[in-house]
């Protein structure tokens, strides 16, 4: 389980803008730093934001990190809800 | 010298972000509250803030996490938040407080971490923009470990604030004291919207009557079942713990669902020079 290396992930997008252009640039390629579960890493390339949050991605490094993928609030939620 | 100011409040950022999202007469009520608590710390002419608050993985992740941090940097800048509506500021520190009081808190049995480089989110700048909104006054923040379980307990943040209320008082400086986060709201979690009323009254009251026994009892089950976000009233209970029990007033509570938080803000002030 790397939880931890998946929301390490989340959090270098967020926080430190070199990693947010490399991201945005490449998804695939800038997952390639981390080292991901192939689930994991399949749920953040396909932006699976139930499958982010079920895997236990804390809500406030998940929901800001949808922002930056312009994920509206009542979609996260009914994500995260799974509905 | 005697503390000068204390007072706690919400720092939910749709305060500032979507401010207008609230209904006018609650936005207008939580606005005259800050109001008022700035006109007092205005008045009593503080000379330092220590501000008992929270972050929201800006500063801190998992690949270290303690219970306490004490910043002790000359400056500060914030917000993180491009979105926050509140213009970048540099706020400057107080190390020489900041050092006195981690080493206070060492010889008491507490050990907070400390860092010479913070940034500041809306944990911090929400408060600071109402209530010092010249940035004008030198900053020590006191950051609490609300996000990443297990978050201290109530009965710890208790002896800690007890500590920074030895320090505060004994200080050459006149200090201020704000404690900032909650009430009750679950940010970016399933039950985001929730607001628990009873929860947040019942610990108003509680914070009103000074009540350190009701507080340091506050179990991490009880803070959970408010949301995610009520963990930040750890903060508050180190706040009782540094006024000696002293009793407060809550100046407004509001439940706005628009920022999806039980608002409140409270004064102790009065209860100081008594």
């Amino acid at each position: 389980m790397s939880l931890y290396a998946l929301q390490k992930l989340i959090r270098d997008v967020n926080r430190r803008p070199q990693s947010r252009e490399a991201y945005f640039q490449s998804p695939p390629k800038f997952a390639e730093g981390y080292d991901l579960a192939e689930r994991e890493r399949d749920a953040l390339l396909k932006l699976d934001v139930g499958a982010l949050y079920a895997m236990g991605v804390h809500g406030l490094l998940l929901r800001p990190f949808t922002i930056l993928h312009k994920v509206a609030e009542p979609d996260y939620l009914k994500a995260i809800r799974g509905e | 010298m005697p503390i000068t100011f204390a007072a706690a409040a919400s720092h939910v950022p749709g305060m500032t972000a979507w401010a207008d999202a609230a209904p006018v007469a609650q936005k207008d009520r939580v606005y005259g509250a800050f109001d008022k608590l700035r006109q007092e710390l205005d008045a009593s002419a503080t000379d330092t803030l220590i501000v008992l608050t929270s972050e929201h993985w800006a500063n801190f992740f998992l690949d270290h996490i303690g219970a306490f941090c004490v910043g002790r940097a000359e400056r500060y800048s914030g917000p993180v938040e491009p979105w926050l509506k509140i213009e970048k500021a540099d706020i400057k520190g107080d190390p020489e407080l900041a050092a006195e009081l981690i080493e206070a808190a060492y010889d008491g049995g507490v050990e907070p971490g400390f860092a010479y480089e913070l940034e500041f989110d809306h944990g911090t700048m929400v408060p600071l923009h109402f209530l010092s909104p010249r940035m004008d006054r030198p900053v020590v923040p006191v950051m609490f470990n609300t996000l990443a379980s297990p978050q201290p307990n109530a009965r710890r943040c208790l002896e800690f604030g007890r500590l920074i209320g030895r320090v505060a008082a004994k200080s050459d400086k006149r200090i201020g004291l704000i404690a900032t986060g909650g009430l009750s709201h679950d940010p970016g979690e399933k039950n985001h919207g929730l607001i628990d009323s009873e929860f947040d009254h019942r610990f108003l009251s509680a914070m009103a009557a000074g009540d350190a026994d009701r507080l340091g009892a506050y179990t991490r089950a009880e803070f959970a079942k408010a949301g995610a976000g009520a963990f930040e009233l750890l903060s508050w209970v180190a706040l009782v713990g540094a006024l000696g029990g002293r009793k407060g007033e809550v100046v407004v509570y509001e439940a706005v669902k628009p920022w999806a938080t039980g608002v409140g803000l409270m004064n102790f002030t009065r209860a100081l020079a008594a």
